[in-house]
């Protein structure tokens, strides 16, 4: 699928501008040159290959233009093209065989696309020396070094990303206690347990305040106190980095991200913020018990568009023009109208859920 | 950062690594055992051949020496390692045919596990492709360096105990011929550290590095055999005959060819590992 059919899948009517937020982290068609870097697809420009850009000069983390990965006769990626705004939270998002980890691994420079290209604030990922230290990666399943120490790994990654050498234990000490790993600086990297292994991968792709860091499915497999605590320390890095992270857990990318795409077979089937992919913004869905359905009631709301009433679920949908009014003063009428007609009432929610959306689409 | 400063991390890395591992310690130790003894070995023949040829003069002993030396050396080097302790030119040459096989041992697993489990992906995006590359096969040079300096040192320390040579020629001969392995091991760790990075399974390369060294000696034979001499500068121990010909250009022809040999492996590995997917 074109990205162009992509676009046309979100079908956003025309006389709608999608979000600003949204046309920031979302490229659905690529372009010569945006104005923002001064970005023009290959070769890389020259000052890309001078000194290394400053966080303030780039806008534009990571831009991905048609790129397509090949594994002898499968492809794994079928023309992915998408756009990350610099501290922004970006989630990648689909099934197993999806092409999310290929994607990933095309990011971090651990796979060379087939064809297409990919920029990394404003280089390409295999660039080293440019991104050292500004690019921190999580890879999904990539084993520490057992026979490592946690302290001696983590300082000997420290070393390699040039931080200066008498800041070099106590930078690595900090990232080891932000993740709440302080005690493991002596332990072999052989004796940590999953949780704890995940949380060393963690604090090595953090170490050195990277401007942009990849997390491949950073809570897989954790029990729920690890992998909600993992999650707590995304939201607080929020804003400091870009975060790009792939999982399989909707509600945890529904809960982090701005942004996101959805990848099937390959191929981007949507993307967009957050709240376009989940509708949040044009439809309010409200769970009714058992009781009167007063349909007409709502469907006469002056800001409703339409509504669809799901007799078996009992779930009303009410679509409004986002443009017009917001989903909140729509939720309000809406309650309003059906308490008066004792109707009972027994959720809302805004959208229908990343996770009905990516049902949908994939 | 400097590449070359990446490169020296990654071998101070690993140096501690294969000096503390399980595996290198052990190969280590067994190294070090099988030099003792057959520097034992060789002491109890040389006191065996001077009970059996009492008779014989220093100088006709130098003179069959010599003799037996020009069976496998130029004329020139023949002479020249005469005058070397029997039994540190016995450890020259133990040392450069056990050096393949502990290389082989050492090395199989430099790069492949880092690999098969994806650990090399921690090292890809802090350093380039190359230095890592260029850091392993140093650092297992180094490791093989240290554990061959540390088995001559012993049999250096038994050559000059039972006084077969004084410290001063024990040393001498001793260091002259350790440093003589170096650009031999050199080029083995090359192949070795290239194999490894060919194969995601360790076992699968260690097999074929010992399948590759082993045919490198079968070519060697053949080559000795049928006088086929071009092919004889396929196999890295035949450097040694360059090397330890007391004529400069000879010998600095070796060594240039020995790195030469060296630069072209890793450089040939480098450059496929830095293509490759990891």
């Amino acid at each position: 699928m074109s990205t162009e059919e992509n676009l046309a899948r979100e079908s956003k009517p025309a006389s709608q501008p999608p979000a600003p937020e949204a046309q920031a982290n979302v490229e659905s068609a690529p372009k010569p040159a945006d104005g923002l870097t001064g970005y023009s697809p290959a070769p890389l420009p020259p000052a890309a290959r001078g000194a290394k850009k400053k966080r303030k000069d780039v806008e534009i983390a990571i831009r991905v233009n048609k790129v397509v990965k090949r594994f002898g006769s499968k492809t794994a990626v079928d023309g992915v093209s998408l756009k990350v705004k610099a501290g922004s939270v970006y989630g990648l998002i689909g099934p197993n065989g999806a092409g999310k980890t290929t994607t990933f691994s095309m990011l971090a420079g651990f796979l060379k696309p087939s064809s297409g290209e990919i920029e990394v604030l404003g280089y390409a990922p295999t660039q080293v020396d440019e991104l050292r230290s500004r690019l921190g990666v999580l890879p999904q399943d990539a084993l520490l070094p057992p026979w490592d120490k946690v302290g001696e790994f983590l300082m000997h990654m420290a070393r390699l990303q040039d931080v200066p050498a008498d800041r070099v234990e106590a930078e690595c000490r900090e990232v080891l206690e932000e993740v709440d790993g302080k005690d493991w600086w002596n332990v072999r990297c052989s004796q940590l347990s999953h949780g704890m292994a995940k949380r060393v991968q963690l604090a090595q792709a953090l170490l050195g305040e990277p401007e942009i860091v990849l997390l491949d499915e950073p809570t897989a497999g954790l029990d729920p106190r690890v992998a909600y605590e993992i999650r707590q320390l995304i939201k607080r890095r929020k804003g400091r980095c870009t975060l790009i992270v792939s999982s399989h857990n909707l509600q945890e990318l529904e809960e982090v991200c701005d942004a996101a795409c959805i990848l099937d077979r390959g191929r981007v089937v949507a993307s967009g913020s957050i709240t376009e992919l989940t509708a949040s913004s044009e439809e309010v869905r409200i769970k009714l018990g058992a009781g009167p359905a007063p349909v007409a009631v709502v469907r006469e709301l002056p800001m409703v568009k339409r509504v669809e009433f799901d007799e078996e679920r009992r779930e009303l949908v009410v679509y409004f023009d986002r443009g017009q009014v917001d989903a909140e003063t729509v939720i309000g009428h809406v309650l309003w109208a059906l308490l008066q007609n004792q109707a009972r009432i027994s959720g809302v929610t805004k959208g229908k859920g990343l996770e009905q959306r990516v049902m949908e689409l994939t | 950062m400097n590449p070359f400063v990446e490169t020296r991390h990654i071998i101070q890395r690993e140096l501690r690594k294969n000096l503390r591992s399980v595996k290198g310690i052990a190969l280590a130790v067994l190294t070090l055992l099988g030099g003792s003894s057959i520097a034992l070995l060789i002491a109890k023949y040389n006191d065996f051949k001077r009970e059996e040829m009492g008779q014989i003069s220093p100088e006709e002993l130098h003179m069959l020496r010599e003799k037996a030396l020009a069976r496998l050396y130029e004329e020139d080097t023949a002479k020249w390692l005469a005058d070397a302790p029997e039994v540190l030119l016995a450890l020259l040459s133990f040392t450069v045919w056990l050096a393949p096989l502990l290389i082989a041992l050492m090395g199989f697993d430099a790069i492949s596990p880092d690999i098969q489990h994806r650990t090399v992906r921690y090292w890809t995006i802090r350093s380039r492709r190359w230095s890592y590359f260029l850091g392993k096969w140093a650092g297992l040079w180094a490791t093989v360096s240290i554990v061959t300096l540390a088995m001559d040192a012993i049999i250096w320390g038994v050559c000059v105990v039972r006084g077969e040579a004084d410290v001063a020629t024990t040393l001498s001969w001793g260091v002259r011929f350790w440093l003589t392995s170096l650009p031999l091991s050199a080029i083995w760790c090359s192949i070795a550290v290239l194999i490894s990075s060919l194969f995601r399974v360790p076992m699968v390369a260690l097999l074929v590095t010992f399948a590759t060294f082993f045919t490198l000696w079968v070519v060697y034979l053949i080559a000795n055999v049928a006088h086929l001499d071009p092919l004889l500068y396929l196999y890295p121990n035949h450097y040694d005959h360059l090397m330890l010909d007391p004529k400069a250009y000879r010998f600095g022809t070796g060594v240039l060819a020995s790195f030469g040999m060296t630069a072209l492996f890793v450089a040939g590995g480098s450059a496929l590992f830095a293509r490759r997917d990891v």
